[in-house]
């Protein structure tokens, strides 16, 4: 990934380890003032905003020619993986504005504001929201009752939301709007009664309405509200987006996934049992540092890896189900990052010239020990069509070297019940051809068969070099 | 109704005020034209309540007027928008 190159105040370069931001002489004496500040300490603490240490950068970065003398280096704790806000579930932009304007606020008090508020300005360490640019934060004019802001936080945060809750605008969807959603844009998608709801009439209605009369900019005039009121009026503000947040978001989703571990007839007590137990003992022979689960669901997997102390990224497509994970793990302080993607089609690389964001498997491939891929391969065979030698490539880009497989026979009821007439092309498969298709990559160190029929298979790496776990 | 007539006028001065005298729109982050004039028109109805409560608590407790005018300047805590 490239440097950012969006704030004229810095640019901000992914390391292995860290992220290094670089301060332009332009801001440096605002951004320094924050660093040095009370506010800063207290949002650190907290855990709100990211940690930040003074760095001196190599003569490489000097000879850069558009470095300057009054440039300075900051240092910051590489939070990995990233996941974008297209892969966040409702209730982490939910959480993700929650922090924004907690974040806001807390400026308000100081002294300070936000110039910027977008989700692209949060990430998630396991399950937490965690501020990361520090070079949002601008000393406030004490008279103004202006939250420049305002306009970028609801384009990105509340409007994405309400449109997703009323059009059912995928989120997904603003991988493509990288500035939100314009008022204009929903007053037209939404039914009429709709833009006269009360957390709508603001934010969409007026607003949409107040472009269309052709508001021009406003001209620079001083700015005379008195400090405790313009100080009032920008509290209340940020009081009122996080009703219209929460209100928006509202309760928990369900879907078809969120219930499948109640539901799930193909599976007896027993197998349950059984299954859990091959997965606890093989976390426990194997220790790995860091575990992708694909195909999570509400996370019953994901949770006991961490509880082994693995780093855990759970990915699953279905927000509802990933979303009772994401609040597991939270509940239970487990570092566990939910991300709603597909693995069979990953989240593109996306912004100017596919160069701002990375794509899925950009994050990523190699930084796991182990992945699990549990009751998933037949979605994969009979949903995605794909081959069984693809699949054991994927799997070999992701693990550096452990791997626990789910086999789903043909006989299995899920299997046939998405099989639809097509036994010719995928009725045959069986184990013997997962292992001869996953073994140029891997060897099969322990097997356990499930009494429903089902095998769970643990893979190792061909190039491991070590013995089997 | 002779309450609502005294302070009228002085409502229609803080809102046309607030209005007049914003800051201007010069951010990194787009703020938007319509988003910007609902801030204005938002600051204009707190503000209105704002100064609204201190002239409704002044004509009900007129030997403490003095005193309020002094304290003019802390928000009362419920006060809305």
């Amino acid at each position: 990934m490239e440097m950012t190159f969006r704030d004229p105040a810095g640019q901000l370069l992914l390391t292995r380890d860290d992220a290094l931001r670089r301060v332009r002489a332009a801001a440096a004496e605002e951004a320094r003032a924050f660093l040095d500040s009370a506010l800063r300490r207290d949002l650190e603490r907290s855990g709100d905003l990211v940690a930040s240490e003074f760095v001196d950068v190599g003569v490489e970065s000097a000879n850069d020619p558009a470095s300057d003398a009054g440039d300075f280096w900051l240092r910051h704790p590489r939070i990995d993986p990233i996941s974008y806000p297209w892969e966040w579930t409702p209730a982490q932009w939910c959480t993700a504005a929650e922090l924004t304007l907690r974040v806001a606020c807390k400026a308000i008090d100081a002294g300070w504001t936000l110039k910027d508020a977008t989700p692209l300005n949060v990430l998630f360490d396991g399950p937490r929201p965690i501020f990361v640019d520090v070079l949002s934060f601008e000393r406030r004019d004490p008279h103004s009752s202006v939250w420049l802001a305002y306009g970028q936080f609801v384009r990105t945060f509340l409007l994405p939301l309400v449109a997703a809750k009323y059009l059912s605008w995928p989120l997904e969807a603003t991988l493509f709007a990288r500035d939100g959603y314009e008022p204009a844009a929903l007053y037209r998608a939404l039914p009429r009664w709709r833009r006269l709801s009360p957390a709508l009439l603001d934010v969409v209605t007026l607003a949409a309405l107040f472009e269309g009369k052709g508001a021009k900019p406003q001209k620079a005039k001083p700015a005379t509200t008195h400090p405790d009121l313009a100080a009032h009026i920008l509290r209340k503000r940020l009081a009122r987006l996080g009703k219209q947040i929460r209100s928006t978001v509202g309760q928990e989703n369900k879907s078809q996934w969120s219930r499948y571990v109640q539901t799930a007839s193909h599976y007896q007590p027993a197998d349950i049992e059984d299954k859990q137990q091959f997965v606890r003992d093989k976390l426990a022979e194997c220790r790995p540092a860091r575990v992708l689960d694909i195909g999570a669901n509400t996370g019953t997997y994901s949770l006991m890896a961490a509880a082994a102390g693995a780093e855990v990224v759970a990915l699953d497509s279905d927000a509802a189900a990933l979303e009772r994970l994401w609040r597991s793990a939270g509940g239970e302080k487990q570092p566990v990052t939910a991300m709603v993607a597909n693995i069979a089609r990953p989240t593109p690389a996306a912004g100017w010239r596919n160069r701002e964001q990375l794509s899925l498997l950009d994050r990523l491939t190699g930084g796991f020990d182990m992945v699990l891929m549990l009751a998933v391969i037949h979605h994969l065979i009979l949903r995605e069509q794909l081959p069984l030698a693809h699949i054991g490539e994927l799997c070999a880009s992701l693990t550096r070297r452990w791997l626990i497989l789910e086999w789903v026979p043909p006989s299995d009821p899920m299997y046939q019940e998405w099989l639809r007439g097509r036994d010719h092309l995928y009725g045959h498969l069986s184990e013997r051809d997962l292992g001869e298709a996953f073994a140029p990559h891997f060897g099969v160190t322990g097997r356990k068969e499930l009494g429903n029929g089902r095998v769970l298979l643990l893979f190792e790496r061909n190039d491991s070099g070590a013995g089997t776990a | 109704m002779r309450l609502l007539l005294r302070i009228f006028p002085l409502v229609l001065i803080v809102v046309g005020a607030t209005l007049l005298f914003e800051r201007p729109a010069y951010a990194y982050a787009d703020p938007g034209t319509g988003l910007l004039a609902i801030q204005a028109v938002g600051s204009a109805l707190v503000a209105g309540g704002w100064y609204l409560r201190r002239k409704i608590y002044s004509l009900f407790h007129r030997d403490s007027a003095a005193k309020v005018e002094t304290e003019r300047l802390a928000i009362p805590e419920d006060s809305e928008g």
